[in-house]
């Protein structure tokens, strides 16, 4: 079988493998509002570290460009929305729609944004054991009153395991149906039921055998989860990545 | 010596009113190495699933070490370990060792005895060398050990397998043959279903028929496998010789 998407754990020896995932966590949430709180060049420093961890490639991952296609889809339609909703001096103009220079630079810092957090969920779901990801959650959930931590963990869990099959149903749907000539068909809509019916049933069945196979293997929510153990070393990883961040913040 | 597993005019009814199982009685002592063999459709999947509580009877009783499944599906699930035709779909861990990890863990062991049992079973099955693999990438032969690897950390006293062999090559076969036989040297109950008794047959101690739901015939391997055909499956014997000339690791 072939690699099924860029986006899944990755055995390594990198930082972020060996941090603890409850720190990771917490980084990657302050990570992410500094995202939306930084702009120019706080978004380049924070930028900084993952561009060099993409070129060292340590524990990252590697993408088709194939795979990004929808990223870039996403992006270039949030640049030409901003570029064209902002007010501003005009760059371009095509009839009564007008791109604006502010709304160019407005909409670029947000794909920026946006592929930063990408970029930092991408290496956190590389180097993050699915089992460590629910325990990490349920950590951080058990004190909030109301919230069952355990069953949130357990579909947050599941979610995780689940996509990378959700991935080898459409690849198989689409290599089936392009078997068939599906391409000659140039009405979306039909393309669109043709390809869905089929891909919803089997992702369905395949749900339903990963279902029978926990259950054959005695699944249950209150099972032993992944010891969580934060040393001195875990704490001054810690340490060194929330200073950096709050440096960015603060200067 | 008693039977570890004790089916008793089991039937099983599907929700469309279709019949799986007709009045099904069986009978495994431990330690035997017993073939399930139909055509498709015959029942076999369905009676397996039975036997760990995956599926619940319509009438009928199946217990596992004296107990009633019905009572305690957790306890047959323990006692006794399925192995699933798509061995894909039985992976749901990250990585060999997390999946092997998975069933322990559900057990609820502690964690020194959860990475003794994986590492005990990734080294019978011969996958050490794997355990920090994506098991989506392992091969047909590998996954299937896999498989076989994440039901012997539950250490269960019967293993059940359904059509192991299928979609597998001949390295395949043979990997998967070799670690079925030492698990049954060892003392291991061994229940498979298949339609293609070539690959097995010489090892087994009993051959049972199914068609239509019902056991059709139950016996010795080398009494019933002349029949077979009459069943939906390919009779494998070659003129003038037993069925111990059949095995795939000769």
């Amino acid at each position: 079988m072939v690699e099924l998407t860029g986006i899944h754990y990755r055995p390594g020896s990198s930082v972020l493998h060996w941090l603890d995932v409850r720190m990771k966590l917490a980084l990657l949430a302050v990570f992410s509002a500094a995202c939306l709180h930084v702009s120019g060049a706080g978004l380049l420093l924070l930028g900084l570290p993952l561009l060099a961890a993409v070129l060292i490639r340590r524990g990252v991952p590697s993408f088709h460009s194939w795979e990004l296609r929808w990223l870039g889809l996403l992006l270039a339609l949030v640049l030409v929305a901003r570029a064209v909703s902002t007010e501003g001096t005009t760059v371009l103009s095509l009839g009564t729609i007008s791109a604006s220079r502010e709304g160019l630079v407005d909409g670029m810092k947000v794909c920026l944004r946006l592929i930063l957090v990408f970029l930092m969920g991408s290496l956190f779901v590389a180097s993050t054991r699915p089992g460590d990801v629910k325990a990490g959650v349920q950590w951080f959930l058990k004190p909030l009153p109301l919230v069952p931590a355990e069953r949130t963990a357990t579909m947050l869990g599941l979610i995780l395991r689940f996509i990378p099959l959700i991935f080898e149903e459409v690849s198989r749907t689409t290599d089936a149906q392009r078997a068939r000539a599906v391409e000659n068909r140039r009405n979306p809509v039909y393309r669109m039921v043709t390809f869905g019916i089929p891909l919803l049933r089997r992702i369905f069945e395949t749900s339903d055998r990963l279902v029978l196979a926990m259950e054959a293997r005695c699944y249950t929510e209150s099972r032993t989860g992944p010891e969580l153990k934060a040393g001195r070393r875990h704490w001054a990883a810690l340490a060194a990545g929330g200073g950096w961040l709050a440096l960015i913040l603060v200067v | 010596m008693p039977a570890i597993i004790q089916v008793e005019n089991l039937v099983h009814r599907f929700a469309d009113g279709t019949v799986g199982l007709d009045r099904v009685s069986l009978d495994v002592v431990e330690g035997t190495f017993v073939i399930l063999a139909g055509a498709n459709g015959s029942g076999k999947t369905t009676l397996l699933r039975h036997l760990n509580g995956l599926l619940r009877p319509t009438s009928g009783t199946v217990r596992v070490g004296g107990v009633a499944v019905q009572k305690d599906p957790l306890r047959a699930r323990t006692l006794v370990g399925m192995m699933f035709q798509d061995a894909d779909s039985q992976i749901v861990g990250e990585t060999v060792y997390a999946d092997v990890a998975f069933g322990p863990e559900n057990l609820k062991l502690g964690r020194a005895e959860i990475d003794r049992r994986v590492q005990e079973a990734l080294e019978v099955t011969g996958l050490v060398h794997l355990a920090e693999k994506r098991p989506h990438l392992l091969s047909g032969g590998e996954k299937r050990r896999l498989a076989i690897a994440g039901i012997l950390a539950m250490q269960p006293r019967v293993i059940v397998f359904d059509e192991p062999f299928s979609n597998l090559d001949y390295p395949g076969v043979r990997q998967v043959l070799e670690q079925i036989l030492k698990l049954h040297r060892s003392g291991q109950t061994i229940v498979l279903t298949t339609h293609d008794l070539e690959k097995v047959l010489a090892h087994a101690d009993r051959l049972v028929f199914m068609r239509g739901g019902k056991i059709e015939c139950d016996g010795p391997p080398p009494a019933l496998v002349a029949g077979s055909e009459a069943y939906g499956v390919k009779c494998p014997m070659v003129v003038g010789r037993g069925v111990e000339a059949l095995s795939w690791l000769n």
